[in-house]
């Protein structure tokens, strides 16, 4: 018992520590620069407009729209701070101020038009039909489409001229790495995909064809929330500049050189040593939100718990309803409302990692709350009897006596739920939190390499989850020593 | 020293007890007998209110235990209870078992609990145990050790709830024995049982009781040798 409340102390240390540091990074920014900073939303997949790169052993966002919210941010004289996230959190990240604008490849169609407002277009690209080498000449005019299967980024562009293809299956996906994964595998049989992306993407397996898909091109524009006309407007001016100079043109043409070079096929190992500093980014926040996942659902499961035995109807009511509604969801629902539902209703702006903390903590919570209960209900009646009869307080017997004997028996359980979270936690990629997920979905866009990206995070996950169960082992052998007869 | 008034306990329609008077002197060794379902058990556990009377009075030491304002612990570090099941607690060894209490509810310094624990163990000639943990004994040694923990509170009474019920017969004379030296020595005690001998070689008064109510009471001598009431003969008739 001493040695898990030591372990409790160290892990709160080492929380501390890391919630210190940030405060002190932030503290940092503020002192260094009086000037105010404007903050980027973009979903850094999309080579050449936004992708990750290693720059002198950093991982960097780099790409012609960065370079391009870099003059945006000196035009205004503020620092620029980007902020990477899944393209369909853009907009939801925009309208609930959590981002200033958006450079994310977008197309100002009507729909998004209706929530939020575009600059004027800086760039128009011209479309591409990709398939499989062997295809090349099975599908080089848009007619041989029909009817094929086709394989489109979602809520883009593509998927309209997709759309208006006669009798043609879309599969509409987040990411292009994931695209060209089903075109690998035959699950589609084209891609549409935007000339610069399809050249960057371009491989042995791959080919463009002569088909070129006629649209009626919306460009990209830059996103900004309704009603803001001075930011629009100072944006429209460095876009206005940016053009006359040919300044965008050269952009793409640095984008795109930057992107070439980067693809090489490997094994899974070598694969890794060669993405390790990502892979190690990630396992951090995958710890420290399991680890405060844990603790803090364990802590609200207890006492979630408590109120579902309670003697008073209403505080049992109580328990009973948060259980069942944070069972009954699911998790990806819950993230959404605390991290963007809060900020819009509200105004309560969580950071991604708190989103994440607070979504895992009391997702857990009602799961172990289950499990608490069962385990004290196990107790025997007796116990409880036996320690108040010697004077002790029910808190005092419930501490001493009956939650010891609980926990013991339902070990095995809360070592499922423990790597339940492990597992679970993958699902704060989706808001932007940097965890094991995200970073092998970051590496998937930087390599072009659909599956060893994933390969490497499930084997990272499968050793965080079997070391676990493995401690969680010798625990529970050790508390088994009153057992032995 | 504990007084009992027109003690009533209802579970819903179900009366157990119907009026129950009594009184306990220090220094006694009273022992309740009768049929089972007769209350005996409800009786002696509405004593330390680990049953709530439905109505009545209970005075212990002059104080209304029955008053929603009392503090029923501090009766209870005076009121000692053994139970049929023993209910030790299972994650802690003997020692810690013994001592837990007088730790936590007296605040005694671990050095002071442990020494009155490893006395009390000597005198429950289990000394040798102390570091073992309940599933590692018997059956006849556990609740040498529950009366050990209930001891180590230093009560001023003891309430046995039929000790040796559980235990096999070759177990039931060392737990006896136990509570022998311990009426020997003047310690005022409750005892609900079926060890007839035992009742009429320790016990100073016997009740008798059946259906909720106290039916008869006396000296062994008079309740057992030589009862009254047709129902104590028909009971005693059939276990002696």
């Amino acid at each position: 018992m001493r040695k898990l409340q030591m372990l409790i102390i160290v892990l709160l240390c080492f929380v501390m520590t890391y919630s210190g540091l940030n405060r002190l990074a932030y503290a940092e920014d503020s002192t260094n620069s009086a000037k105010k900073t404007i903050v980027l939303g973009t979903s850094a997949d999309f080579p050449p407009y936004e992708f990750h790169k290693v720059i002198d052993g950093k991982d960097q966002i780099v790409g012609f729209d960065i370079q391009i919210a870099k003059q945006i941010a000196a035009d205004m004289g503020a620092e620029l701070k980007i902020e990477d996230m899944s393209f369909d959190s853009l907009l939801p990240a925009l309208t609930s101020g959590r981002v200033d604008f958006l450079i994310s490849g977008m197309n100002p169609t009507p729909e998004r038009k209706k929530s939020i407002d575009f600059s004027d277009v800086y760039y128009r690209a011209n479309q591409a039909i990709m398939v499989r080498k062997a295809d090349k000449d099975k599908y080089n005019t848009m007619d041989t489409l029909k009817g094929a299967k086709i394989g489109v980024q979602k809520s883009s562009l593509q998927e309209e001229i997709g759309q208006k293809i006669e009798g043609a299956q879309l599969t509409s996906l987040d990411k292009i790495s994931d695209i060209l994964m089903q075109l690998q595998t035959n699950r589609v049989d084209a891609a549409i995909i935007e000339g610069p992306v399809a050249q960057a993407n371009l491989t042995d397996d791959f080919a463009i064809t002569s088909a070129v898909p006629q649209v009626e091109d919306y460009g990209y524009a830059i996103g900004v929330k309704k009603n803001n006309p001075e930011l629009l407007n100072s944006i429209n001016a460095t876009l206005a500049h940016l053009i006359k100079d040919g300044k965008v043109q050269e952009f793409v043409d640095e984008a795109s050189s930057m992107v070439n070079g980067q693809q090489k096929t490997q094994d899974t190992f070598s694969f890794f040593l060669k993405y390790k500093d990502y892979y190690i980014a990630g396992i951090k926040y995958t710890l420290l939100l399991s680890i405060l996942g844990v603790i803090f659902g364990f802590i609200i499961g207890l006492f979630i718990s408590l109120l579902r035995m309670n003697r008073i109807a209403i505080l049992r009511w109580i328990g009973v309803a948060y259980i069942e509604v944070l069972r009954g969801t699911p998790m990806l629902v819950q993230l959404l409302i605390i991290h963007y539902g809060l900020a819009l209703t509200f105004h309560i702006n969580f950071t991604a990692l708190e989103s994440g903390i607070i979504t895992l903590s009391i997702n857990s919570s009602a799961y172990l709350a289950e499990i608490f209960r069962a385990g004290i209900q196990g107790v025997d009646k007796g116990q409880m009897e036996a320690a108040r009869s010697l004077g002790m307080s029910s808190s005092q017997a419930f501490r001493h006596i009956i939650l010891p004997q609980a926990i013991k028996n339902v070990l095995p359980a809360i070592g499922n739920e423990f790597i339940t979270i492990i597992k679970e936690s993958s699902i704060v990629s989706f808001i932007g939190v940097a965890d094991l997920m995200f970073q092998a979905q970051v590496v998937r866009g930087i390599s072009f390499a659909g599956l060893n990206p994933l390969l490497v995070a499930a084997v990272i996950y499968f050793i965080m989850t079997f070391v676990l169960s493995k401690l969680l082992g010798v625990l529970e052998r050790k508390l088994r020593t009153s057992d032995i007869h | 020293m504990i007084s009992i008034k027109n003690l009533h306990k209802s579970y819903g329609k179900l009366e157990i007890l119907k009026g129950i008077d009594a009184e306990i002197e220090k220094g006694e060794v009273v022992v309740v007998i009768g049929p089972s379902g007769s209350g005996k058990s409800t009786f002696l556990r509405c004593l330390n209110l680990l049953e709530q009377p439905t109505s009545g009075e209970i005075r212990f030491e002059g104080e209304l235990v029955t008053d929603k304002k009392h503090n029923i612990n501090l009766t209870r570090e005076k009121m000692g209870m053994v139970f049929q099941q023993f209910n030790l607690f299972p994650h802690k060894t003997v020692l810690q078992n013994i001592t837990l209490a007088p730790i936590q509810v007296k605040k005694l310094d671990r050095a002071k609990a442990d020494e009155i624990a490893l006395d009390l163990l000597r005198t429950v000639g289990l000394e040798d145990k102390k570091n073992a943990y309940p599933a590692q004994l018997s059956g006849g040694q556990k609740q040498r050790i529950a009366i050990a923990r209930a001891l180590a509170m230093q009560p001023h009474v003891m309430l046995f709830d039929e000790p040796t019920s559980a235990l096999d017969p070759e177990m039931v004379g060392e737990v006896l024995d136990v509570m022998k030296k311990l009426a020997e020595k003047g310690m005022t005690m409750v005892i609900v049982t079926h060890e007839m001998g035992f009742a009429r070689e320790v016990g100073d008064r016997i009740l008798f009781m059946d259906q909720g109510t106290i039916i008869e009471q006396g000296t062994p001598e008079v309740v057992l040798g030589n009862p009254t009431h047709p129902r104590t003969q028909d009971f005693l008739s059939k276990v002696l």
